[in-house]
Order: structure tokens, then sequence, then C-alpha cells
């Protein structure tokens, strides 16, 4: 039987007209079925073509259906649910086809305008379905949480509560006012344990002694040259030794304080050490006659010593709880800050902005001062909540990381100029005494008095340098020699170099 | 036979309005096809048409399967059978429709019209391709509006026939394929002399924004 219909018989197409029928079966098709097209209504039934008609199983042809009505033989499961009058009233007419009735047709169009269907029309669809793709649709794959931008993934970087790396280190005397861990340009790493500083070197991890003290003389304080060539090691005994690294010799020793010295900071071919007594000597270490200058304006032990990286001022710090800042050519201070309540031990130079000092107070202090050495403002203060110990600002993130004793030992990370807390890292079991940043200012070293050597990968790089993502404690030295003058920590302005050239480097 | 030299004697013929109207169908299916992401974005080329970039599958069993419901349907324009097509986009796993974009198509043709006026002027070319130009923009810019469609789909295309239509074997009957809770846009229309198409889209209203 073909699908051809060529008549205009019948034809409500709506499923929808099919309900408005009061026909109590549902199933009109099965009871008045028409003769002439399987599946398609007759008029009388208002019956529903609204179906995909499969065109198989059909329903039953007429004559069949004649036998079965008179029969009476359907399976009637529930005889009370069963609606017997009208079930029968329907079985008996099944064999008479309805006749076109003028008015049903009629009653039949006016329905269907008022449903919004129009009578005549029919739904066609195409029976084969449509080509399914099986690639994954590349769009709904790049278009899922996407904004993975790398800057915002590298900005995110992880600063991990735990140490890169562990070293031992006996016998480091529990002294606030000593300085006595360095790291060199050339990434070794001085350290003044007791009576001998030891030289370990980041790249290889070997470890060297460099120097052994008689009687009771301690190592007082260490301080590498900017190019990490020489390392000045300062003593109990008030003498101020130069040692060539490369030969593990000593070249000199200056003497002349009488108290030990406590700090020291070079400047090119200067040296200025930090003595007890509250004097500081300029050496010049090439001349037989070394002392250059005495800067006498603390009344305590000098405890922190730094040179701008300009070499033009010299910041120290004394037990007398004053900030000097001096400039280089004069032997009285530029000016003299007072708002300390206790030694100021941490001073660092900002990498970024020459003119700005942080300084950080003891035990009973414990805040950070920020400075404009030119204007001798206070820019912003921090309360950190532990005594401050050092002080080291980052080369590539606008940072700086204190180290802390009393009463947390621990090690914080803030950010500048915000002075929001980025992270706290509780990094020792007692005071952390001494702190030096890499090279390649990506990690810090730190001291303490439980005779352990932590270093810390807070800096991590952003990786934008050929080198990056290694650190110097494992690998590579990043920093390239000659660089320009002046020390103001360990960390040097020839780190620079391997870091993101878009930062603004060194203002000269 | 070129459309060109028809529009040029004066107005299009029915049987060229119906070549015109079954381009702009299949073009404007391969569109939404595009647009909606049925296919995935490397199984489409960029086809000049209407002096815009379409994309076009180039899927063969794609174009195929366009090809053969677009030959009936040009038949159906041509006879005037035809008075909509719609593209229905249903998800695989539920089999529901989710979007649905309809066609209605009147013929405009005077010789079944008794009532129309005079003959509006014969459309030139260009304004036609401007008509066309506005619609396949206005699909690219549906996007905006219409909600993502994150699971796979497949698609249908329904025709709304008269019932004295012709219709071969590989066409059967079909429910209308409405959308639940829709929310229906409609579209801009172009004519061709014989042909009127109106456009619209319908789809799901998102229930967190009511």
């Amino acid at each position: 039987m073909s699908d051809y219909s060529t008549k205009s018989a019948a034809g409500t197409h709506a499923a929808h007209l099919s309900k408005a029928s009061s026909k109590p079966f549902k199933d009109e098709r099965h009871v008045n079925p028409s003769p002439r097209t399987m599946g398609r209504p007759s008029i009388g039934g208002s019956g529903e073509s609204g179906v995909l008609a499969p065109r198989k199983g059909g329903p039953p042809s007429p004559r069949q259906k004649k036998t079965k009505a008179s029969q009476y033989d359907r399976f009637i499961p529930n005889r009370t649910a069963m609606d017997m009058a009208s079930s029968q009233f329907n079985i008996a007419r099944s064999d008479a086809p309805q006749p076109l009735d003028g008015s049903t047709i009629a009653y039949q169009e006016t329905v269907a305008n008022a449903c919004g269907v129009s009578m005549n029309k029919r739904i066609l669809t195409f029976k084969e379905e449509a080509p399914t793709s099986e690639k994954e649709d590349l769009r709904q794959v790049y278009s899922r949480p996407a904004l993975k931008a790398t800057a915002s993934t590298s900005t995110k970087r992880r600063i991990l509560n735990t140490p890169e790396r562990v070293l031992d280190a006996p016998g480091l005397v529990d002294d606030y006012y000593l300085n006595l861990l360095d790291w060199s340009l050339g990434n070794m790493l001085a350290i003044g344990l007791d009576q001998s500083v030891y030289l370990w070197d980041a790249t290889s991890g070997d470890v060297n002694s460099l120097c052994q003290l008689e009687g009771d003389a301690y190592i007082s304080s260490v301080k590498w040259t900017a190019d990490g060539t020489y390392l000045a090691v300062g003593t109990s005994e008030g003498d101020v030794q130069i040692w060539d690294a490369e030969t593990q010799s000593k070249i000199r020793t200056m003497s002349g304080h009488q108290a030990r010295v406590g700090v020291m900071s070079w400047e090119t071919h200067t040296l200025s050490s930090g003595c007890r007594d509250g004097s500081i000597w300029n050496h010049d270490v090439r001349v037989a006659n070394h002392k250059t200058a005495e800067l006498v304006a603390h009344g305590g032990e000098v405890c922190g010593l730094t040179w701008r990286s300009d070499g033009a001022l010299l910041a120290s710090g004394g037990n007398d709880n004053l900030v000097n800042i001096w400039d280089a050519r004069t032997t009285v201070p530029k000016f003299s800050k007072t708002q300390h309540t206790a030694a100021v031990k941490a001073l660092a130079w900002s990498p970024w902005q020459l003119n700005l000092l942080a300084s950080g107070g003891g035990s009973y202090d414990r805040h950070v001062h920020f400075w404009n050495t030119t204007t001798t403002a206070r820019l912003n203060s921090i309360d950190t909540g532990s005594q401050v110990t050092s002080i080291q600002w980052s080369n590539e993130y606008r940072e700086l990381v204190t180290s802390h004793g009393f009463p947390y030992n621990h090690l914080a990370l803030w950010s500048y100029p915000s002075l929001t807390k980025i992270v706290d890292i509780p990094a020792h079991d007692t005071r952390v005494l001494h702190m030096a940043m890499s090279p390649d200012g990506q990690s810090v070293a730190t001291a303490a008095s439980d005779e352990s050597l932590k270093f810390w990968r807070i800096f991590e790089t952003r990786g934008k340098s050929a080198r990056s993502g290694k650190g110097d404690v494992a690998g590579i030295v990043s920093a390239s020699a000659g660089s320009s003058a002046g020390a103001s920590g360990p960390g040097g302005s020839a780190a620079a170099s391997a870091l993101d050239i878009s930062r603004p480097s060194y203002i000269r | 036979m070129s459309v060109q030299t028809q529009l040029t004697k004066g107005k299009i013929s029915l049987k060229g309005s119906a070549r015109i109207v079954t381009e702009f169908f299949n073009f404007g299916i391969n569109s939404i096809l595009f647009q909606r992401g049925i296919y995935p974005v490397e199984d489409f080329e960029v086809k000049k048409k209407y002096g815009l970039d379409i994309w076009v599958s180039n899927d063969i069993s794609v174009t195929q399967y366009l090809k053969k419901i677009m030959d009936s349907v040009e038949e159906w324009l041509a006879l005037g059978m035809i008075n909509k097509l719609v593209l229905a986009v249903n998800s695989r796993e539920t089999r529901e429709t989710i979007e649905r974009w309809q066609f209605d198509i009147t013929v405009t043709d005077e010789s079944k019209g008794e009532e129309k006026q005079p003959q509006p002027q014969a459309k030139s070319e260009k304004a036609l391709q401007m008509e066309i130009q506005a619609i396949f923009r206005q699909i690219a810019a549906s996007v905006s509006f219409l909600p993502i469609i994150d699971e796979k789909c497949t698609f249908n295309i329904l025709v709304y026939a008269d019932s004295d239509a012709e219709v071969p074997t590989t066409w059967t009957d079909s429910d209308p394929l409405h959308v639940k809770n829709a929310e229906q846009v409609r579209l801009r229309s172009f004519s061709t002399d014989a042909h009127r198409v109106e456009a619209m889209v319908a789809y799901r209203r998102d229930p967190d924004l009511c």
C-alpha cells in the first residue's frame, strides 16, 4: 500500500484535534479503520494522525474486526471497570464507515480554526535521520572554562610552607646582634658557626671550611663583596679579615676595633664595619692604611648596616633604637630616626625605589618602618607582631620578606605598597636570626639557633627568562658578573639580568 | 538557467523564485548548523554568497542529506504546496526539541491571489540580496540570546505541506516538534516576487532567568 494519498480524504493532522473529540476510546484507528488508507484516519473518527507512522503492523483489517466484534471474545480483565454500554455501542458500529457529513466537516473546520490548526496541511519530515558527527566539537572543548590566560596562572605562584632544603648549622651562636649569613653572587653561602666560617656551594652542594679562629674568639659577621670574590669576616676580637673565596686564603686582616664587629657592608672597595661600641669604620681595603672614616652616632651596638646600591647613602641601625642615614661623603649622619623602640637590626633598601628604606625593630618594637630617605619622611609602618630580625626586598615582585624571632619565629611576606601580608611561613623552632637572599632573587636562606639552615623558594620567578624555574639552591647561577656597584643586600643588582626585563630595573 | 535573466525580464517566475528560496534555505540551514554547533566547526568551510561569507558544511553525508531534502522542497515550492519549513534541533539523549527555526512561506504570485493590487515593482537582485543578508546577519547575531547548547544534538527538517502535495516515500508524517516553554523571536523576512519568507526562532526559556 503506497503512501501516496491522492484523495483529499480525511485529514486532520493535529493531535490536538483528537483530544477535542469526545469518543471514549483513544485509539480510533483500531475501532474505525478506513479501508482505503492504512493509518490515515477517516472523517468520522476525528482521529489522530499526529504520530510518526512506522507503517508496520497497521490496524487489523475490517473483516477481522467484524468477527471479533460479533464474538465478544476480547479478554476483559476487570469487568466492573468497563463501560459496557458504550463499548458495546462502539463495537456494534465498527463495521459501518461513517459517511462524510457536511455538517461534521464544517464543525471540524471551525474547531480547527479555533485551535489555530489548519485542516488541510500535513507536517512532513524527512525519514532519514541527519548524519551524526562523532567528532568532539572543538568549540565546546575550547569554550569550556577557558580564561586560562597564562598571565593569571603565572602570577599564582606557589609559596610552600616547607623549606626547599634544610642544612645543618651546628654551633650557630644565638645572638641577635650578629650577622652570620651571607649569600654571594657566585652562589656561595657563607655562614659563621661559632669559630669557623663555612662556605656552602649552592650549585654543587660542597661544603668547605674557610677559616678557624683561635682561643675564645668567634665569628661575629660575614659579608661577601658585591661580585662574590672576597669575603669579609668580622670577629669578636674586633678584627676584620678579608678572605679570597676561590683560593680560600686570607688576604689581609684589618684590626683596630675595640669590640666585636657585629655587622659589615661593602661598597665597591669600601668596607664599613659596625662595632659593639657604636662606631662605624669605613675601610678602604686597597690601601695599607685602611681606615678612611669613623662614623660615630650610635650609643649602642651597631647591628644593622647597609649601603644603598648606588653607594650614596649608608643606613645603620643600633641597639640604641636609632636609624641613622649617612651620606657617603660625611661623618655626620644626614638624619636620624627614633621611631623604633628596640634595636634595629633589619635594614634593607628597596631595589626599585632608590630612596625607600625599610627598617625593622627588635622584640619590644616589632614594627617595620618605611622611610623616604630623600624627604626623611616615614612613609608606612607595619606591626609585624614579632621581633624583626631581617628584611629582604624582592627584585621581581613588589614584595618584601621579613624574618622574625620572638615570639613566632616565622617568615612573613608582604606586598608593597599595600602592605598586605601575603603569607606567613612558620620557619624555625627558635628565632630566625639571619636571612640571606639568593643571587637569582628567588630563594631566601634562613638560619636559626635551632641549628638549621633552611632554604625557602619565595619569589619564584614568573618564568620569562631562559633560566627560570631552576633556583640557585639546586642549579645554575643566573647572574652576570660585573654588575653595578654596591651591595645593598646579598641579592645584588646582578640578579636583575636574569629576570623580567620589562620590570623597571635599578634607577641609577 | 539563470535566475538573473529572469530577473532582468522584470519579475521572477515561480520556479526561479523557488530556486532562490531553496538556495536560501540551504545556506540558512548550513549557517544554523554551524552557529549552533550541531556539527563541529572543522566540518565547515566558507563560501561566498549573498555578498557574505557563509559557513557551509563540507561533510559529504550532510550535504547529500540536505540536497535530498532541498530537492523535494524546491519542487513543492514551485507548486506552492509548502507553507512552512522548520529546522528542529533535538538533543540526542533526551530526543527533545530544544530549538526550532521556522520559516513561513507565503506565495505572493499574482496568479493565485486575485485580490492583489497591481504588481509591485520587480525586485532588483540587489534589494533581494540585502534582505537575505539581513537574515543571515540576524542568524549569526542570534547567538547572543540563544541559550548555549552543551549537549550533542541532531536536527530534523519539517515541512508543512498541503495535504494534496505529492509526498515521496522518503518523507513521513510527523509531530510539529514544538519547543516546550518556548521563547519566540521573530527575525527578518525577505520576499522574492513570488514568495515571501518569514523567519522565526523558538528556544527553550531558561528557567533561571525568569
